[in-house]
């Protein structure tokens, strides 16, 4: 289904991925490619693997991959720590963002996008430089100066932590960002600001995986590919309007699908 | 009864003061601290007869503070300087105690003192001879911030104790630091008496070096409308116990304490808290938090007495505790006696190690995983530093716990 031919090389490529938890099959042969200035959607049920894959992704401590590779502008990166993937330019946007007591937003922010720019030999900022990038980021998700100074997204509105996901998103300027569930606990508003955000944030470069179980995201973000999993695999790929169709048809035919697989 | 020959026989003591003698009868019939008392059946033994094990020194040894007194307002002493204390300026006086008043005073303590639960000051007390005995008696308003140091010296046994009778209306910010040497022990008895209307914000930071250990001792005695607030932390050493007693004699006073300890390798380090309401209306508002690493054992021992004439008394005592290693050990018991009937009393206790899913978090915004761990770890550690009266610029406890663990 991705035919179109590419200039570029792939930003991400996932090959026949296979993963577990506690022994227990997870992802089950995921394949999927992205290059620059692609958006892709993951659709599919609960439990039905998407957010795993993300995690995996991402380097998530508690999941093997039992076969397969994840590839990360050509380079393998299986046995990399998550803040060496993080580093190298991939970025997950939680679909819960985990709150965090006691840390402050700002210095939290700080000390990610520092850990970011130091890897590309950019200079690290200090308190009073980053307040300058930060405010004008702050801009983009149309968050208030207030949040920066609370702890790392506690007390924060559902609304509210999927914009300091998008914010964290600017911040790090990442190569590929694979939104979890971004849009789901967002009032029609927030879906707006978020998705704006998004697409302010990405370009040419960059890709984007949005993981979602809604049209609506969609609809503010048209996707070039959309993909259908369920029990942890990709069952079938296609653009723009494959959304549209599992709105109308829900998911039950995914279940005769793998039947007669 | 090692030790009480140890102290009869050293050689830097002339004569034993009458204090000493008190207490050296009391620790004749108890040498020892019962080992299956609820105060010390978790101690560990090998490392308390280490404590012991050095010789006594009531020499002079050259100290360097750990943070430099930049602050021309703040007052620092030394316990065991031997200087005449005398600040006496137009809006307060900070005296030093006539001896008379001092054994006094030290003398109505002792009459108090049960063998097992202050075993610790009778020992420091029997130890001691005068001039590593500081009194203080302060009074007045807008009194500067005030830092004491006491300090153990290489291979000895050292003995330094602290009396301050704070007056009525009088409030003060007060920071007592207690530092080990390698191999050395030190024995800590503070006795703080809080007149009416007076108010202490008291922080007790100790740390050791390699294998020194600290037997720190401290005696709070509360009059109606005082407000004793203490920060604490306690932090490598070989072996150190922490000892908190409080009694709000007449009730109607407030007390909060936020304490912590951090423990790694072997150590032991341990903390008990007993705070006595003796009257209506008290408060206590109570977090001890532990940090357990290696093969290190913490331990939290607190009791909150509320006999029938604390009515209304208003206690809360929390303990919070993390587990960093499969190895390590955290016994806690926070425990409640409540005879009075109208009371609002509460406790609790929690072990748990760091969140995995907080460290992913950071981690997958490039926060390595010894930054998120310390980032997890500085908020822990924030809530009881900030208590700590000391200011940022002059000693960051903060960096100084990170750093070093």
């Amino acid at each position: 289904m991705q035919s179109k031919m590419k200039e570029s090389d792939p930003i991400l490529e996932v090959e026949n991925l296979s993963a577990s938890t506690d022994n227990l099959p997870i992802l089950k042969g995921v394949s999927l490619t992205v290059y620059p200035g692609e958006i892709h959607a993951i659709m599919g049920r609960n439990g039905c693997g998407k957010s795993t894959l993300s995690k995996i992704i991402a380097g998530h401590p508690s999941y093997n991959i039992t076969n397969g590779d994840i590839k990360f502008l050509g380079e393998n990166i299986n046995s990399l720590e998550p803040e060496e993937r993080a580093q190298l330019g991939i970025f997950l946007g939680f679909q819960y963002p985990i709150e965090i007591p006691g840390v402050s937003n700002l210095e939290f922010l700080r000390v990610s996008t520092n850990a970011r720019r130091k890897f590309l030999n950019k200079e690290e900022l200090d308190t009073f430089d980053f307040e300058e990038l930060v405010k004008e980021k702050l801009e983009i998700v149309k968050m208030d100066h207030a949040f920066l100074s609370r702890s790392v997204n506690q007390g924060f509105s559902g609304g509210e932590k999927k914009r300091n996901e998008i914010l964290q998103m600017a911040l790090l300027e990442p190569k590929i960002a694979i939104l979890d569930e971004t849009d789901s606990g967002l009032d029609i508003d927030a879906l707006r600001i978020v998705a704006s955000g998004i697409k302010k944030i990405s370009n040419a470069q960059t890709g984007i995986i949005l993981i979602t179980h809604y049209q609506r995201l969609l609809d503010e973000i048209k996707p070039n590919y959309v993909h259908v999993m369920s029990d942890g695999q990709i069952i079938k790929t296609g653009e723009s309007d494959l959304a549209l169709e599992l709105e109308k048809k829900g998911y039950e035919w995914t279940d005769n699908f793998i039947k007669e697989t | 009864m090692e030790i009480i020959e140890k102290i009869k026989t050293n050689k830097s003591i002339d004569n034993l003061t009458e204090i000493q003698k008190i207490c050296l009868d009391k620790l004749q019939a108890s040498p020892l601290p019962n080992p299956k008392s609820e105060q010390w059946r978790l101690s560990n033994k090998s490392k308390f007869s280490n404590f012991l094990n050095y010789s006594v020194n009531e020499k002079k040894s050259k100290f360097d503070t750990p943070f430099p007194n930049t602050s021309q307002s703040t007052i620092r002493l030394v316990i065991g300087d031997n200087c005449q204390i005398n600040f006496i300026e137009e809006n307060y006086s900070i005296k030093q105690l006539s001896e008379d008043k001092l054994v006094k005073y030290i003398k109505e303590q002792i009459s108090c003192f049960d063998k097992n639960e202050n075993w610790s000051d009778l020992l420091n007390l029997s130890l001691n001879c005068t001039k590593n005995i500081l009194g203080l008696k302060i009074n007045g308003s807008e009194i500067p911030p005030i830092e004491i140091f006491s300090h153990a010296s290489i291979n000895s046994l050292n003995a330094k104790t602290l009396v301050i009778f704070l007056e009525k209306n009088c409030n003060i910010d007060l920071l007592q630091v207690n530092l080990g040497k390698d191999n050395s022990s030190l024995s800590q008895s503070t006795f703080v008496c809080l007149e009416e209307n007076s108010s202490v914000n008291h922080g007790v930071v100790s740390y050791g070096e390699n294998k020194s250990n600290l037997l720190n001792s401290l005696n709070v005695i509360q009059q109606n409308n005082s407000e004793y607030n203490l920060g604490s932390l306690h932090f490598k050493f070989n072996y150190a116990r922490f000892e908190i007693r409080i009694k709000q004699s007449k009730g109607n006073a407030k007390t909060n304490i936020k304490g912590m300890q951090i423990t790694k390798k072997d150590e032991q380090i341990s903390t008990f808290t007993k705070i006595d309401f003796h009257g209506p209306n008290g408060f206590l508002d109570q977090i001890n938090k532990s940090l357990a690493d290696d093969k290190s054992h913490a331990i939290f021992e607190g009791s909150i007495i509320v006999p029938k004439i604390a009515q209304k008394t208003d206690a809360s005592q929390l303990s919070r505790n993390l587990l960093l290693s499969n190895l390590a050990q955290i016994d806690t018991k926070p425990q409640l006696e409540i005879i009075a009937d109208d009371v609002k009393c509460k406790h609790g206790a929690t072990i748990s190690q760091l969140n995995e899913e907080e460290l992913f978090y950071m981690r997958t915004r490039g926060i390595t995983l010894t930054e998120a761990s310390k980032l997890q770890l500085s908020s822990y550690f924030q809530e009881i530093i900030s208590f700590i009266p000391v200011s940022k610029d002059r000693w960051d406890l903060l960096d100084k716990l990170l750093n070093e663990n």
